[in-house]
């Protein structure tokens, strides 16, 4: 065997070659930062990409942005913040937030939040604070309440109802017209745990709420049972959409848009279901009254962006925050979608849906965020269940709250 | 010549194929190269072995090791990133007594029964078709359809078959002046129309099964027949059918596995619903691992799964080896 002889111009070649190819990534990996998004709106995508975009060029940084499904997004990120969490990641505020908040997967940004002064402009802080810390910032909430047609009420005599007797004569006129009352799609189950959490906020209050939701109360308790009696009552008197697990909410929508449906319960990306030319119809109320003496509690929705704690450029992710949060940028963001902003400065009220939603929520006393963002996600999940059988089989109520109670007890035996 | 020494075609072989998997060639050549002899004892004994190890290391990694990798976990408590606690066989008692669990069973059993009927229809079909009838080509290619589209798009197209407000079968019921119940909506038809768009394309797959069995028949065997004045019924019973049982045998075992595999069409049409009506195991598996982040429980459903499905394994493989031994 012979030896191959390395003459020395080649050994100098050789070993440039190889320095640089050390040396290079060394360098670049100083300035890059890795975004993960969840976005479904395509054109909120974009408006992300152009910010980042221009962020990656004032910080001369490499910025990429990974979009992911929303709903794989919501699996994945259990994986990636453990095994290999980017610099940040958008994700949602509250209960879903403080499970990784509790496992030290989510940055303290406290002192960020302070140097800024966000807390005076972001009334919604609280839904990203942990016993006074903040771990990520609100960019935008989805406020629910009943929206509907103005000409169809027009065209029908219908009155928006200001409390429970005036949703019950409501129904039995758009019924009488052959309207559905409520159009309801629970396919995917949520939107009858959002008719609850209206129900629960109106007849007993902000504070139960979330002590139920915090698993402090027993679903079987008379409170609750209440509720859910007042609530079949309104299921027998036909105020929802017949064989409502047919249908996804897009659907449901369309029963609104195409005047077959009265009112919907939803947020304001309903314009999304709406042509454009018929936008300017699209009205909007909070729920009615039930109970007199309980507070305007409503479900306002916060979505929320965030520093994991593992992040690997914690320093460049923190500048980057501080950009996207700019009143202008976080705008750009959060138009496309159609959702309030979280900052008082932002200003959006030229889109008249969130001008709507931005009005009502000044007379709001307090807010819960959604039954599945609320709830422990095992209960969430046969909430979600059972809250669709309900609907379906009012008359099945005692074993519905059973088997909600059943998980509520696996789900706080275990901490 | 099984027997003695290594022929030289058997030494081509081995190093043939040593040759394209050098590193396996260093392993086993280069330390028994001094003697020439006992170096090419070692190769041919370790080819069968060698031949046999990608898929071996693959099936053992891949499928072996999870499965006992579920196995352990249904014995634990774990949330997808917290502690891993053990808790025995309490999963196991939880599975006992949990209604949905038993409804899930219940819907994998109307799988595997309405899915029985995928090789006879299939069977029947693939008999018509094969006529020489004009036009037969372009019912093949109809009944054949299904097979190609995704099982993501077979369950959307039948959900809008079964919609209530626009569906087709909504549309044809008032035509014929019946109620027809929202069947996705109702919990005791949903399984059974959710099932129904599966069997769909699952009988186009026995169709072909069939079809290519009707191809290889031995026409001498068939020629025979005819000269014995076989025709009709007792042609096919006593001369076809006979034939066609290796084909018939894949057809059913196929069939009870996909039954018991069912869940991408679930997802589609239902996603277990209303209420977890039409939730098979394996659906249940994914929405308490990914949904109530209850992985033990979730690999607690995937044994009883596992379970359920080693019968089916065990017959196909028993068959399987009992037919060789028979040639």
């Amino acid at each position: 065997m012979s030896r191959r002889h390395v003459s020395r111009r080649e050994f100098v070649v050789g070993t440039a070659a190889v320095a640089a190819s050390v040396a290079v990534p060394a360098f670049a990996k100083k300035r890059e930062l890795v975004v993960i998004s969840n976005r479904s709106n395509p054109q909120q995508r974009v408006a992300l990409e152009r910010i980042a975009a221009r962020f990656g060029q004032a910080a001369s940084a490499k910025v990429s942005v990974n979009n992911m499904d929303h709903e794989a997004h919501k699996t994945a990120i259990r994986n990636y913040l453990v095994a290999s969490p980017p610099d940040i990641c958008f994700w949602f505020s509250g209960e879903r937030m403080r499970g990784f908040v509790e496992r030290g997967l989510f940055a303290d940004i406290s002192d960020l939040v302070a140097a800024q002064g966000w807390s005076k402009v972001v009334p919604a802080m609280g839904a990203v604070s942990v016993q006074g810390r903040q771990y990520g910032l609100p960019t935008a909430g989805v406020l629910w309440g009943l929206f509907y047609r103005q000409d169809t009420f027009a065209k029908f005599g219908l009155k928006p109802p200001a409390s429970l007797d005036e949703l019950v004569s409501m129904s039995d006129k758009a019924q009488a017209a052959g309207l559905t009352p409520i159009s309801m799609g629970t396919k995917n189950a949520w939107p009858a745990a959002g008719w609850f959490d209206h129900m629960n906020l109106r007849m007993n209050g902000l504070d139960f709420h979330k002590q139920l939701m915090a698993g402090k109360v027993a679903y079987t308790d008379a409170r609750v049972l209440k509720v859910m009696r007042q609530w079949a009552e309104l299921c027998r008197a036909g105020l929802f959409t017949k064989n409502a697990s047919s249908y996804a909410w897009e659907q449901a929508a369309a029963a609104l848009v195409q005047q077959r449906a009265a009112m919907m319960d939803l947020g304001s990306f309903i314009k999304q279901a709406f042509p454009v030319g018929e936008r300017d119809q699209v009205r909007f109320q909070l729920f009615p009254t039930i109970e007199a003496g309980i507070g305007r509690y409503e479900d306002f929705s916060v979505d929320s962006v965030h520093i994991p704690a593992r992040a690997p450029n914690p320093e460049l992710a923190r500048e980057f925050l501080a950009y996207f949060y700019a009143p202008e940028n976080l705008k750009e963001y959060i138009e496309p979608d159609g959702n309030p902003p979280a900052r008082t400065d932002v200003d959006l009220t030229s889109d008249p849906l969130i001008a709507m939603a931005t009005n009502a929520l000044k007379t709001v006393d307090g807010t819960s965020q959604y039954f599945d963002r609320d709830a422990n996600p095992d209960v969430a999940q046969a909430g979600l269940k059972g809250f669709q059988e309900f609907m379906a089989h009012p008359e099945r109520v005692d074993q519905v709250l059973s088997r909600i109670e059943h998980a509520r007890k696996r789900a706080y035996r275990r901490k | 010549m099984r027997a003695n020494g290594p022929t030289v075609a058997n030494k081509q072989l081995a190093a043939g194929f040593l040759l394209a998997q050098p590193a396996a060639y260093q392993a086993v050549v280069g330390k028994g190269a001094v003697m020439e002899g006992s170096s090419s004892k070692v190769l041919r004994r370790a080819t069968p072995a060698l031949l046999l190890a990608p898929g071996l290391v693959l099936f053992f990694v891949v499928i072996v090791s999870s499965a006992v990798q579920t196995f352990w976990l249904s014995l634990h408590e774990w949330d997808g990133f917290g502690a891993v606690r053990y808790i025995g066989l309490d999963n196991f008692r939880e599975l006992w007594g949990d209604p949905q669990f038993w409804v899930s069973l219940q819907n994998n059993a109307v799988w595997l029964v309405v899915f029985a009927l995928a090789p006879p229809l299939g069977l029947g079909i693939a008999l018509l078709v094969n006529q020489k009838i004009a036009g037969m080509r372009l019912a093949k290619s109809l009944f054949f359809m299904p097979l190609v589209l995704s099982l993501v798009t077979v369950g959307v197209i039948f959900s809008w078959f079964y919609d209530p407000t626009f569906g087709l079968l909504a549309k044809m019921a008032v035509l014929l002046g019946v109620e027809v119940p929202a069947l996705l909506s109702s919990e005791r038809y949903v399984t059974l129309a959710v099932v129904l768009a599966g069997l769909w394309p699952q009988v186009a797959f026995c169709m072909v099964l069939f079809l290519a069995g009707l191809n290889q028949l031995n026409t001498e065997i068939v020629d025979a027949g005819r000269v014995d004045n076989a025709r009709g019924w007792n042609m096919l019973r006593h001369v076809v059918l006979p034939q066609l049982k290796q084909v018939g045998f894949i057809a059913v075992a196929v069939s009870m596995i996909g039954a018991l595999r069912s869940f991408d069409i679930i997802s589609v049409m239902t996603a277990g619903g209303p209420f977890g009506s039409s939730s098979v195991l394996a659906f249940q598996m994914y929405e308490e691992s990914l949904f109530s982040y209850r992985y033990g429980y979730g690999a607690a459903l995937a044994t009883v799964l596992f379970a359920l499905m080693l019968i089916f394994i065990v017959w196909y493989v028993s068959r399987l080896l009992a037919n060789e031994s028979d040639h």
